[in-house]
C-alpha cells in the first residue's frame, strides 16, 4: 500500500514540476493524474499495491472534504449578498445540464444505434 | 490547557470524530443524499467550533496536512478512470461528444445564471468548477484564485440537487437506459451522482464512474484555459 501512495505522491510532484517548468494553467495534480493515466495505459494493468493505495485514498474523500467544507459556515457577511446568486446558479444550472445532456445523449445514442 | 485547544492534535481528534459520527448518521439513514458525509460532518465541525468558540481559520492550519492528501486523492482517480475505459468502446462517439459539450455547458449555464443574479468575480471564478468532483475542483478552484469553501459549497449542493431531481426529470423525458441515465448524472453530479446510480444498477454505476473521471478531465484541461481568456 505505501508502495503505491509513493507512486501517487511521485505522480504529483512530476506533475508539480512539468505545471512550473512550462508554466501551464493546469494544477499540477491533474497533470500527475493525466501521467498515471498514460503510465497505466502503458503497462496495460494496475499493481496490486497502487490498485490498494488509491483505493483506501478515494474513500476517504469524504473525510479530506470536511474540513474545507465546513468553511462555508464561516462565509461572513462579506459573502451575505452573494447567496441568492449562488443557490440559483447551482440549482437552475443542475437541471438545466440534466436535460440537456438527457437530450444530448439520446439523440446521439439513437443516431449512432441506426448506422 | 488552551494551546492544546488550539493545536493539530485538537484539530485532527475534532475532524475524525465529525467523520465517525457523519458515517454513523449516514448509514443509519439508509444512505439519504442530504446526509452525505461531507454535508453532515462538516456541520458538525462547524457546531462543535461555534460551541466551542473556536477560530475557523486557526482549525483549518492546523488540519491542512490532511487536506494536502487532495493532491494524491486527484492522482489516484486515474486508476478507476483506467478500469472503466473498455466501457467506451462501442459508445465512444456519444460519450465524448456528450462531456465534452455537457461540461461546458455546466460550467457556462451556472456562470450565466449567477451573473444575471447579480454575483461578484469571486463567486463566479469559484461556481466555473461545480459539475466537478471536489478534489479536482478544489485544485483548480485553487489555481484559479477562487474561494475553496463556495467551490466546495457548490460543487455539494448540485450533487443533491442532481439525485434528488434525476428519476422525475428523466421520467418526464423518458430516459430508462441506465447506460444513459448513469452517464447523464455522473457528468452533471459528479462523485454524489455516481453513489446514486450505484444503486440504481452495477452498469449506471460503472457509467456514472466514467463520466466523472472524463467531466473532471475534461473540466479541469479546459477552464484554467477558458479563465484566462474571459475572467
Amino acid at each position: 500500500m505505501l508502495a503505491g501512495f509513493l507512486t501517487l505522491i511521485g505522480c504529483q510532484l512530476l506533475g508539480e514540476f512539468i505545471q512550473r517548468a512550462l508554466d501551464l494553467p493546469l494544477p499540477g495534480p491533474v497533470i500527475g493524474m493525466l501521467l498515471l493515466f498514460v503510465g497505466l495505459c502503458i503497462h496495460g494493468n494496475v499493481p496490486k499495491d497502487l490498485e490498494t493505495g488509491s483505493q483506501r485514498l478515494i474513500e476517504l474523500l469524504p473525510l479530506l472534504l470536511m474540513a474545507p467544507a465546513a468553511g462555508v459556515f464561516f462565509l461572513g457577511a462579506g459573502f451575505a449578498n452573494q447567496w441568492p446568486a449562488f443557490i440559483a446558479a447551482v440549482t437552475l444550472g443542475t437541471l438545466s445540464t440534466l436535460v440537456f445532456c438527457g437530450l444530448l445523449i439520446r439523440f446521439l445514442h439513437n443516431r449512432n444505434k441506426r448506422t | 490547557m488552551s494551546e492544546l485547544m488550539h493545536g493539530p492534535l485538537f484539530a485532527i481528534t475534532l475532524t475524525l470524530l465529525a467523520y465517525q459520527g457523519a458515517m454513523f448518521l449516514y448509514t443509519r439513514s439508509a444512505r439519504a443524499a442530504m446526509l452525505h458525509p461531507t454535508i453532515s460532518g462538516a456541520t458538525l465541525i462547524a457546531l462543535a467550533l461555534m460551541l466551542l468558540q473556536q477560530d475557523y481559520y486557526t482549525y483549518y492550519q492546523n488540519i491542512n496536512w490532511l487536506t494536502f492528501l487532495l493532491g494524491p486523492a486527484t492522482v489516484a482517480l486515474a486508476v478507476p478512470l483506467y478500469r472503466q475505459l473498455h466501457l467506451l468502446r462501442n459508445m465512444a462517439g456519444p460519450l465524448l461528444i456528450t462531456v465534452t459539450v455537457g461540461a461546458i455547458f455546466a460550467s457556462a449555464s451556472a456562470l450565466i445564471i449567477a451573473w444575471l443574479f447579480g454575483a461578484n468575480h469571486d463567486t463566479l471564478l469559484s461556481l466555473t468548477t461545480k459539475s466537478i468532483t471536489t478534489p479536482i475542483a478544489i485544485t483548480v478552484t485553487q489555481d484559479l484564485g477562487g474561494i475553496t469553501t463556495i467551490a466546495v459549497a457548490s460543487v455539494i449542493l448540485t450533487g443533491v440537487v442532481g439525485i434528488t431531481t434525476i428519476s422525475w426529470l428523466f421520467n418526464k423525458l423518458d430516459i430508462q437506459d441506465d447506460r444513459l441515465w448513469g452517464f447523464c448524472l455522473g457528468l452533471a453530479a459528479h462523485a454524489i451522482g455516481t453513489s446514486r446510480a450505484f444503486e440504481r444498477s452495477a452498469v449506471a454505476g460503472a457509467f456514472s464512474s466514467l463520466a466523472l473521471c472524463l467531466t473532471g478531465a475534461f473540466t479541469a484541461i479546459f477552464v484554467p484555459f477558458a479563465a484566462r481568456w474571459f475572467l
